[in-house]
């Protein structure tokens, strides 16, 4: 198929298939919490919606970069998709787009001259402590396999099977991640409440639309790279049911844990994943890890 | 690929029109519905079947809109007859690949 064609597909893939398990996530959490909650479609509806509707540009904002910022956004989680499901090219790239991420979410939230996207930035500069761990997981996949080819990772898997036999605790490590990324999550510390809706706070309209798209996007994206580096070669119902059970399982973890305070967070983050690296660690030179 | 995301997008129109159809249906605040609704359980069996397991890309598609669109209802509308259907489509899915697995 063409490439252009197959990017296409997948990004609208993504954005389908990341809206509607937002949306799961979303009635989960709502359940647990003993109410209706939204139907699945939701937040797929949202995100188109916001896309017809009026865009205001506060006083405060710095022009270019408010605006310009959230097509970088949806930019580098397209760039994502095409590392990931289309080219099954390199970790470091994805590890390099979520970096990015981050320096986005700073961005957008010191673009908007608004306080709470102000304070929002600053916790994001904070919440880089998701990174340790992920580069920690991204490494042992590498000291395992030999490669940091997502192709050739999945490759690898169908003759030695699932990494995450052989590595968990590097796949706690990505999993919590997961968690980090997942809305209302315990880590959440840049979309706080107490910070209205973080560094998205003004953006509004067809602005926010591209944010929820991003999101979307983003959500199928780390499970997508989640489930294949971890969880072997699997098929598109492999996918699928993996996909529903995480979603399902974060947002039963979010709907039972408060949000920490930011320190709290990243120590908490941190002390998983030294814990997981040390661990990890020990079952490599130990030789339990082949 | 082609074929997964045609899947999505008519589950997501279905589930839309569910959501309107219903709403319209329904206009009266939460209710958590006890009854069973046979047509629309009928709907969502054939919905789901014919989405897992017709095999064909044009009759899952449709398969998926039929199941999208009971599943979609508002909160409180169509969970057990998704329930049922769900059930009964990987029922006739594991009997159909049983001897691959």
């Amino acid at each position: 198929m063409n490439l252009m064609a197959d990017i296409l597909i997948n990004v609208i893939i993504a954005f389908l298939a990341g809206s509607l398990l937002l949306g799961l996530h979303r009635k989960v959490m709502a359940r647990v919490q003993k109410r209706p909650g939204p139907p699945i479609v939701q937040q797929l509806i949202h995100s188109l919606k916001f896309f017809f509707k009026e865009t205001a540009f506060p006083k405060t904002v710095s022009k270019v970069f408010y605006i310009g910022i959230v097509f970088i956004l949806a930019l580098i989680w397209v760039v994502g998709v095409i590392v990931g499901p289309v080219a099954h090219d390199s970790l470091l790239i994805l590890f390099g787009v979520y970096a990015v991420y981050k320096i986005v979410e700073h961005n957008s939230g010191s673009s908007s001259g608004s306080p709470y996207g102000k304070l929002s930035c600053v916790r994001a500069v904070l919440s880089a402590a998701t990174e340790l761990p992920l580069f920690a997981a991204i490494v042992f996949v590498y000291l395992v396999t030999g490669t940091m080819n997502i192709g050739e990772i999945i490759a690898y898997q169908s003759v030695h099977g699932p990494l995450v036999f052989s590595i968990p605790l590097a796949a706690l490590m990505f999993f919590m991640l997961i968690i980090t990324k997942s809305p209302y999550s315990p880590f959440a510390i840049t979309k706080d409440k107490v910070l209205i809706s973080g560094f998205e706070t003004e953006h509004f309209g067809f602005l926010r639309g591209f944010m929820l798209f991003s999101e979307a996007i983003a959500w199928y994206v780390l499970l997508w790279v989640f489930l294949t580096i971890f969880f072997g070669p699997l098929n598109a119902v492999g996918y699928l049911i993996g996909m529903i059970v995480i979603s399902v399982i974060t947002g039963f973890i979010n709907a039972t844990t408060p949000l920490l305070s930011p320190n709290h967070s990243v120590m908490t983050q941190i002390t998983i994943g030294a814990i997981c690296f040390a661990g990890t660690v020990l079952m490599i030179f130990t030789g339990v890890v082949a | 690929m082609l074929d997964y995301m045609i899947y999505l997008l008519t589950f997501a129109v279905g589930s839309i029109l569910g959501l309107l159809y219903s709403y319209k249906q329904h206009g009266e605040p939460f209710v958590a519905v006890t009854k069973f609704n046979i047509p629309f359980a009928i709907v969502s069996i054939l919905g789901w079947v014919l989405g897992f397991c017709s095999g064909n890309m044009i009759l899952s598609a449709i398969g998926f809109l039929l199941a999208g669109f009971v599943m979609g209802e508002r909160p409180g509308y169509g969970r057990k007859e998704t329930a049922v259907g769900l059930i009964i489509a990987i029922i006739v899915y594991l009997l159909l690949n049983w001897h691959v697995m």
